[in-house]
C-alpha cells in the first residue's frame, strides 16, 4: 500500500469521529474542521515515523487532542468563556446538522462538564476506543481514565436530568 | 465487591467494546443480575448511556470536509537513515562496504574514525535533521524510558524541570560508533520538536564536563550539551539560544 493510499484509508475510516471527537472539545463546527484537516495533515507530513502501523489509530487522536491543548494553551481561537456569560455566541449548527438538535444538546451538555472529564468522555462514547488507549491518547493513567469517566458520567446525568424540559434550548439553531 | 463499587463499575460498562473482557466488570455484572436493586439501577443507567451515546455519535461531519481533508495530501519527503533499509540503502551500503574494505587494505595505517564529542554532536544532529525514525511514539515519558531501558540504551537520564512538563512524541536507539545512544523527542508545541540524545560519559571523553550546557549551532537546529553524573546529554531544537535555555532552567 502506498503512502497516499494508506493515507485515504485512515481519512475514510477515523475522519467522522476525529470530528466528533474534535467538535467535543472545540465545541463549534469550524474550529472542528480545522482541527480534524491539521490532525491529517500531521500524518501526511509525520505519519512514517510511527513504526506500529496499528496504532495509527491512537496516533490520530492523540494528535489531535494535543493540538487543541495547544491552540487553547496559546489562547488563540479557544478563549475560554462560560457558556452562559456567552449563550447568544453558542456554536451555529450548519444547515447539514440541524436536524440533529438533541445531539447538540448533548453536546452542549458535554461542554459544560468540568474540563477535566471532557475529553475522556468523548472518548468513551465514541466506543472506538479501549480504556487503555483513551489512556494513551490524553497521556493520564488507567486508573485516572476510569475515574474520570465515572465522575463524568455523574456529572452529565446530573446535567442532563436537572434540566427542565419545557425550558426552550438555545444556541443550538 | 458492594453495591456502590458494583455500581461504579458498572457506569463504564460499554457492551461490545474491548475493555469488557475485565474481570471486575464480569464480577459487577454478576452482582446486577443476582441484586434486584442493582439491577434496576443498571438497567435504567443502560438507557441513558444508550441515549447519551446515540445522540453524540450522529453528530455528522460537514459536507466536503472529507473532500477538503483528501486534496491537502502532500507526501512527506522522508530520509529514513537508520533501521529501514529500502533496496538502494542496501546497495549503497554494500558499496561503501567494498570502498571500505579497499580503502582499509590500502589505508591501514591511517587514523580512525573521529570519535570525538564534536563529532558525535554533528552527526546525531544532522541525522536528526535529515530525517528519522521513533522506535516508539507515545506522549508518556516513564513509556519511553521504560521502552529505552529494555533495549539496553541509556534510560537513567535526568530531564531538567520544564522537560519533564512537555508531552513526549516519541523515542528511539540510535548508533554511534557501535554504541547505543538514546534519543527522547519531546512536542515543545507548535509542531516544534525537540531531541535529547543522552551517551554514556565514558563513550565521549572530551564532551562538556560541567552541567552548564554549552551552546552551538548545527544546521537548522540549535544544541545544548551538558554532563551530569555519567551521562553527555545534547538537546536540539529549531530555535535560538533562549529558546532551548527556557527548557533547561
Amino acid at each position: 500500500m502506498t503512502a497516499q493510499q494508506e493515507f485515504e484509508l485512515l481519512v475514510s475510516r477515523y475522519y467522522s469521529t476525529l470530528y466528533q471527537f474534535a467538535f467535543s472539545l472545540a465545541r463549534n463546527e469550524g474550529d472542528a474542521c480545522d482541527l480534524t484537516q491539521q490532525t491529517f495533515y500531521a500524518w501526511a507530513r509525520k505519519g512514517h515515523q510511527l513504526r506500529d502501523r496499528s496504532k495509527a489509530k491512537t496516533w490520530l487522536f492523540t494528535t489531535l487532542y494535543r493540538e487543541f491543548l495547544e491552540r487553547k494553551r496559546r489562547q488563540l481561537r479557544f478563549p475560554h468563556f462560560e457558556l452562559s456569560a456567552v449563550d447568544p455566541d453558542l456554536p451555529r449548527i450548519s444547515p447539514a446538522t440541524v436536524n440533529e438538535l438533541d445531539s447538540a444538546e448533548v453536546l452542549r451538555s458535554l461542554a459544560q462538564l468540568d474540563e477535566t472529564f471532557q475529553a475522556p468522555l468523548a472518548l468513551f462514547y465514541l466506543e472506538d476506543h479501549s480504556y487503555k488507549e483513551i489512556a494513551d491518547i490524553l497521556g493520564i493513567p488507567l486508573g485516572t481514565v476510569k475515574s474520570r469517566i465515572s465522575r463524568g458520567i455523574t456529572q452529565l446525568h446530573e446535567m442532563l436530568t436537572r434540566d427542565n424540559p419545557n425550558t426552550p434550548k438555545k444556541g443550538t439553531a | 465487591m458492594n453495591s456502590r463499587q458494583a455500581r461504579e463499575i458498572l457506569m463504564r460498562y460499554r457492551p461490545g467494546v474491548a475493555d469488557d473482557s475485565d474481570p471486575e466488570l464480569a464480577q459487577a455484572l454478576e452482582q446486577a443480575a443476582r441484586d434486584p436493586e442493582l439491577g434496576r439501577w443498571f438497567e435504567h443507567h443502560r438507557a441513558f448511556q444508550n441515549a447519551v451515546r446515540d445522540r453524540f455519535t450522529q453528530l455528522s461531519p460537514p459536507a466536503g470536509l472529507k473532500d477538503k481533508i483528501l486534496a491537502q495530501y502532500r507526501p512527506a519527503e522522508v530520509v529514513v537513515w537508520w533501521q529501514r533499509p529500502d533496496f538502494r540503502t542496501l546497495a549503497a551500503a554494500a558499496a561503501a562496504a567494498i570502498v571500505l574494505l579497499v580503502g582499509l587494505a590500502v589505508f591501514r595505517d591511517r587514523p580512525r574514525e573521529d570519535q570525538s564529542f564534536l563529532a558525535f554532536r554533528n552527526r546525531i544532529v544532522r541525522n536528526a535533521q535529515r530525517g528519522y525514525a521513533m522506535d516508539i511514539t507515545t506522549t508518556n515519558l516513564d513509556e519511553i524510558r521504560r521502552y529505552l531501558a529494555a533495549h539496553e540504551a541509556s534510560a537513567d537520564y535526568v530531564l531538567p524541570g520544564p522537560l519533564q512538563q512537555l508531552p513526549g512524541d516519541g523515542g528511539a536507539v540510535v548508533r554511534w560508533q557501535n554504541r547505543k545512544v538514546s534519543m527522547v523527542c519531546f512536542d515543545s508545541g507548535n509542531h516544534n520538536d525537540l531531541y535529547l540524545f543522552v551517551a554514556r560519559r565514558s563513550d565521549l571523553p572530551d564532551a562538556p564536563a560541567a552541567p552548564e550546557p554549552e551552546f552551538s549551532r548545527i544546521g537548522k537546529l540549535t544544541t545544548a550539551s551538558w554532563s551530569t553524573g555519567d551521562k553527555v546529554y545534547v538537546l536540539a531544537g529549531k530555535g535560538d539560544e533562549q529558546f532551548l535555555r527556557r527548557y533547561l532552567r
